[in-house]
């Protein structure tokens, strides 16, 4: 699996971290105060502390149980306990490729080639949690693949879809600029009634 | 189960907290516990009676056949203390993850911010730990640690001294520098239920020299602190204590919580640990 939208850039501005996830793998999503995203391993490798619980300290990601920090690369550079201690370089956090295109944030899991998804100049509108694994929504739409599912039949929209467990998935929805933003927040919680409510 | 696990006394209720009689959990398993006419009865699920202790103003009970007494704690019978039942608190972790962070000062300042520490006070000193193999518990001694409020009798920074031992897998206790009584140490216990492997309800008591506040104010601070504990333990991934090396990171500020865990191993307690780095 290659590219997968863990987020809209709106949710993330800078200086924040959000916890998000694909499918086996918690992610600690967070943007520096000058605007670079990045998804780590949501573990500090110190005491198991979920990172997406910490706090971002200038480039850096502290956690919030004893304030190790971890720089860009994820490599612990501070640990509050011991201030003249340089860390060893073995205390990392493992790290995901991350960037933001066309106001989402996309993870991949793996290194990779691949070009990001294309979005067809659509714009986001919102994320939605739907109790439905990803490629039960895809299937839904008879499309193959869940990384980007193309509705155009209702509104012109775009779903991302982020799995997250073997029965839920995060549907991240973009449409074209000139679409009304509330009927497509609004076509989205119908389509969840609609899909939860389904028989499984 | 095993003897190394069943064989220890656990606390299953405060004793002035029991009325009707009512079922909880101990190690995974059913038991039901009560008192009538002042006296406190455990069955277990089969309704065999379980053996009790009433200390500390807790009622304890083990599975198995304890081969030793339940621990004391001399210091907390000295006269002028106030004995404080704090109450419960239910945490989704192990019950070791529990005792190891009642064991940790190096993140008061970052979990207690301006209560038990502050930045940019988080320097952690070095200090001494052993087994003490002639009573098979963990001591730490000589811990300093600067905080801004030590206790609620405490009025405004100080350098605070502990002891910290742990005298029983789920049980540790804390002595402390006592604001009011320099010269005398401050007793705070946490007790903890494994109701399973991933679930525990936490029991702190308290013997302290303070004269000014009222029972509500000393129970009320102790509850705020373990509420803030509580955020970070049921956060932590795994669940469980991992015991082997490898899949967490210590450092010197984490010397009693390796004793911990290495004492754990030795003794074979198993419940509530990770052998094997997932």
């Amino acid at each position: 699996m290659d590219w997968v939208a863990v987020a809209l850039k709106d949710d993330v501005p800078p200086g924040v971290v959000i916890p998000s996830r694909i499918e086996d793998t918690d992610l600690a999503i967070w943007c520096t105060p000058s605007g670079r995203y990045h998804a780590w391993s949501d573990r500090c490798p110190h005491r198991g502390m979920r990172l997406s619980h910490g706090f971002v300290r200038g480039d850096t990601l502290a956690c919030i149980y004893h304030g190790w920090q971890y720089n860009e690369e994820g490599a612990c550079d501070y640990i509050p306990a011991h201030p003249k201690l340089t860390p060893p370089n073995t205390i990392c956090v493992p790290t995901y490729t991350c960037t933001e295109a066309g106001g989402v944030i996309w993870v991949s899991l793996n290194k990779t080639d691949s070009a990001l998804p294309a979005l067809g100049g659509r714009k986001p509108v919102r994320s939605l949690p739907i109790n439905l694994s990803a490629t039960d929504l895809a299937a839904h739409f008879g499309a193959e693949d869940y990384t980007t599912i193309a509705v155009v039949s209702d509104h012109d929209v775009l779903i991302a879809v982020q799995p997250c467990t073997d029965n839920a998935c995060m549907a991240h929805v973009l449409a074209s600029p000139d679409t009304d933003r509330t009927t497509v927040s609004r076509w989205l919680e119908d389509l969840r009634a609609t899909l939860e409510g389904m028989p499984a | 189960m095993t003897a190394s696990i069943d064989n220890h006394w656990y606390p299953v209720a405060m004793i002035s907290g029991i009325h009707a009689p009512r079922e909880t959990l101990l190690l995974g398993k059913k038991i039901t516990l009560g008192r009538e006419r002042g006296t406190c009865w455990v069955k277990d699920a089969s309704g065999n009676e379980l053996p009790i202790v009433e200390r500390f103003g807790h009622l304890w009970t083990s599975p198995g056949q304890p081969n030793r007494d339940l621990f004391t704690i001399p210091e907390a019978d000295s006269p002028g203390r106030r004995l404080v039942d704090v109450g419960s608190v239910k945490v989704k972790c192990s019950p070791l993850r529990a005792v190891e962070n009642f064991l940790d000062i190096a993140h008061f300042p970052f979990v207690h911010t301006d209560i038990l520490g502050a930045e940019p006070h988080t320097e952690v000193d070095r200090y001494d730990v052993k087994i003490r193999e002639e009573v098979d518990e963990v001591w730490a001694t000589k811990v300093k640690f600067f905080q801004p409020q030590a206790a609620k009798s405490a009025e405004g920074g100080i350098t605070t001294e502990y002891m910290y031992r742990v005298p029983a897998p789920t049980c540790s206790v804390l002595y402390k520098t006592c604001p009011p009584r320099p010269g005398e140490w401050d007793v705070i216990t946490l007790f903890v239920q494994p109701l399973t492997d991933e679930w525990c309800e936490v029991w702190p008591w308290m013997a302290l020299y303070d004269d000014d506040s009222t029972m509500s104010e000393m129970v009320s601070f102790q509850q705020l602190i373990f509420m803030q504990d509580r955020s970070i333990l049921e956060n932590q991934l795994p669940r469980k204590l991992p015991l082997d090396p490898g899949m967490e990171t210590p450092t010197q500020a984490d010397m009693t919580s390796v004793a911990y865990r290495r004492w754990l191993k030795k003794i074979g307690y198993t419940y509530g640990a990770q052998l094997v780095a997932a």
